[in-house]
């Protein structure tokens, strides 16, 4: 058996001419062996069992142990019993009837997951960020889906059934060499990224532009991301600012398609100038942090952060614990659209259709309806699956954030409300739409509630195409904060994801200049010893 | 098996096995990422890069500067207590100096959480001196490391000779400048080996105390995230030479000793 492990790991890979992946292979089958003769061997091939090696990121899936009970409208019943990932292998064997043994890990960033397959650890599923599967792709390191997975006819087909038609015209309008990544790629989480902020301490209007980081009213309390990517575009974000909010520019007809360019720019002097606005803000920012900026904001040392949208509902939800409100906003001028999704490797899967078909299948588990509201509840971030069919996404939404009325006992209540909604007939498919304005949203006083309540109606294009009807059909009653709060972070409004873009997969020399970039914004330059401006 | 005799040699054998698994196999790994580049081919280029380069070259410098503004913060704390608890008439010696290093059994991170919150509160905002709280919570971290040593070589140090100096007529400071810290030398460059390399490479403190600038470690780190494994193991190769250098340096130091000691 060890020999055929150190066949699979030096042999059995694509041939490649270049010494150095040859070396590194070597050396780490090497340290392979040596591991796994310290572990012992593994005895589930042995029993049948199909293994599937799945890496995710941290604390990104349900594992479990809940002490309450998501009760929806219709009586459906939620609740993670056992980790989903125990759950998955009881339902692939009564589904399927084979046995499917899940070997999970996890990463920390896409680099740490990049490195780990480029040394020799082998997965069969793994979930990184939008960049990340497109380079894999590019280097070819990725297996289609079969053509059966997007059949949404299929019984167990709960990902081709259930993904927001929103999220899907995103995947397919992203193209490496040719090859579109939405025949290799299935969504997860999707969101956006913006800044929390804490609305005694800063305005909403400050906290809503990229330049607030260089702002010197809030002078070392405000922290942002230790990324390269999340920095340097908020950094092109304030570079262009004047001309990414010029009316000619927003108003023109392919506004996202000419956003999207502008916040990929990677030349010499975009990158240069956005060298200059980091460094300027590396001495204005409180810091540049990996994971301290939620308590931060919590225990009040800083008044705003930049964050993912699902973080951000995270931080929103501890702060409340502890009596602090918090908001969330996404700049005006245009924010960064990220997903992660599962992708199949090449080298995990070796062509083996069992292994295929359990991938395919685990994906298709956490696509069901149920599953995804599993998850999303344990970690705050939002699925890409609205459901299709089956209303239960709607139902959670509503079960979380929809205001205390006794809507089922007083249906002429809606009825105004809906009339309400009805009186302000936007066109959310207008391109012509102020961005960060609020116009789908319409206020009505709640005479019987006591409770001022507001209708949340920008989402209906998350769960269907034509946007039309759907944002009424979806529209949420809830109360006035939850706007600039985690219903507003975990699904906002059309009007702000028309200003969202994808952050591409930079080319090699792009990714070299900007870390270069980023390496001279953190380093301290020895010139300044000598050299006294 | 009568031919087996279990002697000293082999007593090295389990320590040996792991020397060349974990120490000597990653070293050589890399060392050949960094004398190779993109394409595997031998090649110098990273090295002379790193020495060229303002900025690797300013984060060297501003490494440096921590490091020795923390081993000599340390030393200067640390000689004193050392003392006092080495040659003091105290009964519970060794309970005292468990005291001092008790805080090196709760792991740091959390000691530097506190430490950040006192911080916090003495100057209002971590965030407007980030060099001088490095410097605080990095001699805070390793301030034990400094003192054991310390503690060790000055109880050895026979104290007949410092009353035999008192008998001659020697004031303290001629004592302490011709008999206890040259015999406390040894006892004094291992403290520095435990604290200075250390405080160059520790970016776990720094990102604690969010200071925003890059030393060694986190610019290796850097490197290695945004997957220039040539680049970021040159800097470790260098880095692996300092250790090298001043462990030269240090034996040179403590041969001479010796030989001195003989001569008495």
């Amino acid at each position: 058996m060890i020999r055929e492990r150190l066949e699979n790991i030096c042999f059995n890979k694509h041939r490649s001419a270049r010494v150095a992946t040859a070396a590194r292979k070597v050396i780490f089958a090497s340290c392979t062996v040596v591991s796994f003769m310290l572990t012992g061997c593994n005895s589930d091939e042995a029993s049948g069992a199909v293994v599937l090696r799945v890496s995710n990121w941290e604390e990104y899936i349900d594992e479990g142990d809940w002490d309450e009970t998501i009760e929806l409208e219709d009586g459906t019943e939620i609740c993670g019993e056992n980790s989903i990932i125990t759950d998955f292998e009881n339902w692939y064997y009564e589904t399927y009837g084979k046995k499917v043994k899940v070997e999970y890990s996890t990463f920390g960033t896409n680099e740490e997951l990049y490195n780990q397959i480029t040394i020799g650890d082998v997965y069969d599923l793994v979930c990184p960020s939008d960049y990340m599967m497109e380079k894999l792709l590019r280097e070819g390191k990725l297996v289609p889906y079969s053509e059966s997975f997007f059949d949404a006819s299929g019984d167990n087909n709960y990902y081709a059934k259930g993904v927001s038609p929103y999220i899907d015209s995103v995947f397919k309008g992203l193209s490496v060499n040719g090859e579109d990544l939405s025949g290799y790629a299935a969504g997860y989480m999707w969101g956006t990224m913006g800044v929390v902020y804490n609305p005694e301490e800063i305005s909403k209007e400050d906290a809503s532009h990229w330049d607030v980081i260089l702002n010197k009213d809030y002078y070392r309390r405000i922290t942002v991301k230790d990324s390269v990517r999340d920095t340097y575009f908020a950094a092109l974000g304030i570079e262009y600012y004047d001309e990414i909010t010029a009316d000619d520019f927003k108003n023109s007809p392919d506004y996202r398609q000419k956003l999207s360019k502008v916040l990929n720019r990677t030349d010499e002097a975009s990158v240069k100038r956005a060298e200059d606005i980091l460094s300027k803000a590396k001495d204005n920012v409180y810091s540049f942090e990996t994971d301290s900026g939620k308590a931060d904001m919590v225990t009040g040392k800083v008044v705003a952060n930049i964050q993912w949208s699902g973080d951000a509902v995270y931080t929103l939800d501890q702060a409340e614990e502890d009596g602090v409100e918090l908001c969330y906003v996404m700049p005006e001028e245009g924010t960064n659209l990220w997903f992660d999704g599962w992708v199949m490797l090449k080298e995990g899967l070796e062509q083996d259709p069992d292994k295929q078909q359990a991938a395919e299948a685990f994906v298709n588990y956490m696509s069901r309806p149920d599953n995804a509201i599993r998850n999303m509840y344990y970690i705050g971030y939002t699925s890409v699956i609205s459901g299709g069919e089956s209303d239960l996404i709607y139902q959670y939404i509503n079960y979380c954030y929809a205001a205390d009325t006794d809507e089922a006992e007083e249906p002429e209540d809606i009825e105004g409300i809906e009339a309400a909604a009805d009186g302000h007939p936007d066109d959310t498919d207008d391109e012509d739409t102020e961005p960060g304005s609020d116009e789908t949203l319409s206020e009505e006083e709640n005479g019987n509630a006591g409770e001022e309540t507001v209708v949340y109606s920008g989402i209906g294009y998350f769960f269907e195409a034509d946007t039309d009807e759907a944002d009424e059909k979806y529209s949420v009653i809830t109360t006035p904060d939850q706007l600039e709060r985690q219903l507003y972070a975990q699904y906002p409004s059309k009007s702000i994801v028309d200003h969202a873009v994808v952050m591409e997969c930079f080319d090699e020399e792009a990714n070299e200049r900007i870390n270069r970039a980023w390496t001279n914004v953190r380093c301290f330059d020895i010139n300044k010893l000598f050299v006294w401006k | 098996m009568k031919n087996f005799h279990l002697d000293r040699r082999q007593l090295s054998v389990p320590y040996l096995i792991y020397l060349v698994l974990f120490v000597v196999m990653p070293l050589l790994v890399v060392l050949y990422y960094g004398f190779t580049d993109d394409d595997g081919n031998i090649s110098f280029t990273n090295f002379i890069v790193f020495f060229t380069n303002s900025k690797t070259m300013g984060t060297l410098v501003y490494s440096l500067a921590i490091a020795v503004i923390v081993t000599v913060i340390c030393l200067l704390l640390a000689y004193p207590v050392a003392y006092i608890l080495a040659k003091g008439k105290y009964a519970r010696k060794h309970s005292f100096l468990m005291i001092f290093v008790l805080p090196m059994w709760i792991n740091f991170t959390l000691r530097i959480t506190a430490l950040k919150e006192i911080l916090t509160m003495l100057e209002g905002n971590l965030a407007y001196h980030p060099f001088l709280n490095t410097v605080i919570c990095m001699v805070y971290d390793f301030l034990p490391f400094m003192i054991m040593p310390l503690f060790n070589a000055l109880t050895k140090l026979d104290s007949s000779i410092i009353e035999a100096g008192y008998d001659l007529g020697a004031t303290f400071p001629q004592v302490l400048k011709s008999i206890i810290l040259p015999l406390t030398v040894p006892g004094i460059i291992s403290g520095i080996t435990m604290v200075f390399l250390p405080a160059m490479t520790n970016y776990v403190v720094l990102d604690m105390v969010y200071n925003s600038t890059y030393i060694m470690g986190s610019l290796i780190g850097s490197y290695f995230s945004s997957y220039d494994w040539n680049n970021g193991s040159i800097i470790s190769a260098i880095l692996l030479m300092f250790i090298g250098f001043f462990a030269i340096f240090t034996e040179r130091i403590l041969n001479r000793g010796e030989k001195e000691e003989q001569r008495i």
